[in-house]
């Protein structure tokens, strides 16, 4: 049986409701559009509907399936006040489209009962929240829907009815469930969330008496902090890969600044080196209070044994110097060459990071190809004598080279999978030859396309040496 | 004084002063050529390893470095089994397949892409610095004398051997005087047309270079054709195919026919 799963504001006018008989529904209301359940699909939207709300404060919590909560302390000052904060969102909330409901109160139950029962917008004050709940129905407790069908029979429907019944009758017929319910909501029991973030454990602060400022104190607080994280990491046999410095200012904005390393480590002094450059044009502001150190990316990392023939483990040599030259100068300026199986040109190479785990590959040296490869390939002005020769001269940059010696053709097609069927065809062969000019200089030079149909092939230069 | 002790006393006062140059470090290994006509010109019988040799094109090759890129490829190749190799590029360009063709174990290369020359020069320093890496080479307008002697001191502290290849950016004006380096050897590298084995083959043989060495601390010059080995085991990267008197190598070549 088809039912309603759920109802928007102008069905629910129409008496509407969820999990009504979907043909009740037709019936009633014979223009009713509808659309089918996707409860996926909403859960993904609440993930990344908890994802942009760590805009207002870091600890969001979904509430499936159509809520979320957020724990507000201490981050309303930012948005001028708990009303303003709360008018922001639910402005930013619909001008995406998202019809929402919002309430601000001191216990997620009073919050969550105020934003589905009582009045839209409501911020109540510390301790406020007995007066306000009361008069609303019991279903605002988050109870079981047994639970509240039984209530309901007994004739109970406000909140300040059943807070009213001698406690142990209730807990003798429902359990410890509804009264905790009704706890939480006013604030006398605890309630765990799960927020979506995670706290880390590799995580350490420094906090000051005096902000501080001065470039030699914020160097100098880098290598304390540092020294302390990975003292802990080191006596949990750990490393990480990446550690995030945040130097918290008065104003409460904060300086980060991220160090990655190509192997997990916990070498101190290391981190703090590379920290060192970046520290210069770390802004302190009016000073900073607070310094934070997190490591990312933690595993663990095996204690390391110098080598006793005196060899250089890469450890001590050329992974700091990447680890060095990738936060100076930016990880993607770091390299290593990788094959990969691919017999177009462009592809064949690809960036692998210095210290990935080898996949012991290389090119065949079969086919000979050039020494520098122009990110894109040149036109160039040729002539050939027959249709499948190589040009006898060509024109690249304003100059003209006569061929001297030629090799080819090496027919290179395009990766037929890539296309739907239909569209592969001749216009993109590449007919690759390896020039030597007159005086010795080599080109790798194609020719787009074949003679003979429509479009005239057209010469290009694609690679040197 | 007789002429032999003039000659000691000479030979002593050389040592002396080699060793003030190169900070009392030992003797210097060498990479040598295989060849007595290049060796016996290089002191120490070849390329000196820990220091750093520049490397010039001629005409469009200094903007592209094509061919010079390929020599260095070549020279580095040995060096392989040393340690690390560092190749500091300006513009990614470079294309592994290719120096994997001559010889060079290019999967192994760390390849380091600069935003501008005086990165290009750290990035070689602190690459040469680096214990565990053996060779390095950085494309660059020109190194003056103050970091070419910052580079000397870097390889002397390592044990990597450096190699600059001149390379001018795209759109930049040419220079024409070559200006005072602080570089073990200065050499200019120019293609040389290529001579496959069989007399009636229209393709391709091995590459072969126009090499002239323009500048030796310690040594003489020269100029010569050389080629690429095809074998794979060759003991030595290059084969002389040619001497050469002519000392221009910006005119053709009618002698490598």
């Amino acid at each position: 049986m088809r039912r309603l799963y759920a109802v928007d504001e102008a069905a629910a006018a129409l008496r509407l409701y969820a999990g009504q008989k979907a043909t009740d529904a037709m019936a009633l209301v014979p223009e009713l559009v509808t659309a089918d359940a996707d409860p996926a699909g909403d859960a993904a939207a609440l993930a990344a509907l908890v994802h942009w709300c760590v805009r207002y404060s870091p600890a969001v919590a979904a509430d499936a399936p159509d809520g979320l909560v957020m724990d507000i302390t201490g981050v309303a000052h930012l948005w001028g006040g708990e009303a303003t904060m709360l008018d922001d969102l639910l402005a930013r909330l619909a001008s995406q489209g998202i019809p929402a409901r919002a309430a601000i109160a001191g216990s997620v139950g009073a919050a969550w009962a105020l934003a589905r029962f009582g009045r839209n917008r409501t911020v109540a004050e510390t301790g406020a929240e007995a007066a306000l709940l009361p008069l609303l129905p019991v279903a605002a407790l988050r109870l079981l829907p047994a639970d509240a069908a039984q209530l309901a029979r007994l004739g109970i429907a406000r909140v300040c009815q059943l807070a009213q019944l001698p406690r142990p009758q209730v807990a003798r017929r429902f359990g410890a469930r509804v009264l905790t319910r009704l706890d939480q909501a006013l604030g006398r029991a605890k309630e765990a969330l799960a927020f979506s973030r995670p706290p880390t454990p590799w995580f350490t602060r420094l906090a000051f008496a005096e902000p501080i400022s001065a470039p030699e104190d914020l160097a100098r607080v880098s290598c304390d902090i540092t020294e302390r994280l990975c003292e802990r990491l080191g006596a949990e046999g750990q490393g990480a890969a990446r550690f995030e410095l945040a130097f918290h200012r008065l104003d409460g904005r904060a300086e980060v600044r991220v160090v990655g390393l190509s192997l997990p480590g916990r070498d101190a002094r290391a981190i703090a080196r590379l920290f060192a450059p970046m520290l210069e044009d770390v802004d302190p502001g009016f000073g900073i209070e607070v310094v934070t150190l997190a490591a990312e990316r933690v595993e663990p990392t095996p204690e390391r044994q110098s080598l006793l023939d005196g060899d250089i483990a890469p450890e001590d040599g050329v992974i700091p110097l990447i680890d060095r030259l990738a936060n100076r100068l930016g990880e993607d300026r770091v390299w290593r060459a990788g094959a990969y199986p691919s017999h177009i040109p462009e592809r064949a190479v690809v960036r692998r990071a210095p210290f990935a785990p080898d996949e012991a590959q290389s090119w065949s040296r079969a086919r000979p190809r050039p020494v520098r490869l122009l990110r894109l390939p040149e036109p160039i002005e040729a002539s050939a004598l027959l249709p499948d020769d190589p040009p006898f001269t060509f024109k690249w940059r304003g100059q003209v080279r006569r061929v001297r010696r030629a090799e080819g053709p090496e027919r290179l097609a395009e990766e037929w999978w890539r296309r739907p069927p239909g569209e592969i065809g001749p216009a993109h062969v590449r007919d690759y030859y390896r020039v030597e000019d007159d005086a010795g200089a080599r080109f790798w030079i194609f020719r787009a396309g074949l003679y003979g149909g429509e479009v005239t092939p057209k010469w290009w230069l694609h690679g040197l040496g | 004084m007789t002429a032999a002790s003039r000659h000691d006393r000479i030979a002593s006062l050389r040592v002396e002063i080699d060793a003030l140059e190169r900070l009392g470090a030992p003797r210097r290994e060498a990479l040598a050529f295989g060849d007595k006509r290049i060796d016996a010109l290089l002191p120490g019988g070849g390329l000196a390893l820990s220091c750093w040799h520049e490397f010039a094109g001629a005409g469009l090759d200094l903007e592209t470095c094509a061919a010079s890129a390929g020599l260095v490829a070549r020279l580095v190749a040995p060096l392989a089994d040393r340690g690390e190799m560092v190749w500091v590029l300006r513009r990614d360009d470079l294309h592994a397949p290719g120096l994997a063709g001559l010889g060079l174990p290019a999967e192994r290369l760390i390849q380091v892409c600069a935003r501008d020359e005086a990165e290009v020069m750290a990035v070689m320093e602190d690459a040469l610095r680096t214990p565990g890496v053996a060779a390095v080479v950085g494309e660059a307008d020109e190194a003056d004398l103050v970091a070419g002697r910052r580079l000397q001191l870097a390889c002397e502290s390592g044990a990597a051997t450096g190699f600059l290849l001149r390379r001018r950016p795209f759109g930049g004006s040419a220079r024409a005087r070559v200006s005072a380096s602080a570089a073990a050897t200065r050499w200019r590298v120019a293609p040389a047309p290529s001579a496959p084995t069989a007399a009636d083959d229209p393709g391709l043989g091995p590459a072969r270079w126009q090499l002239e060495l323009e500048r030796c601390r310690g040594g003489r010059t020269g100029a010569w054709i050389v080629e690429a080995w095809e074998e794979d085991d060759a003991a030595y990267p290059l084969r002389l195919v040619a001497e050469l008197g002519d000392r221009d190598v910006a005119t053709p070549l009618r002698l490598a026919g």
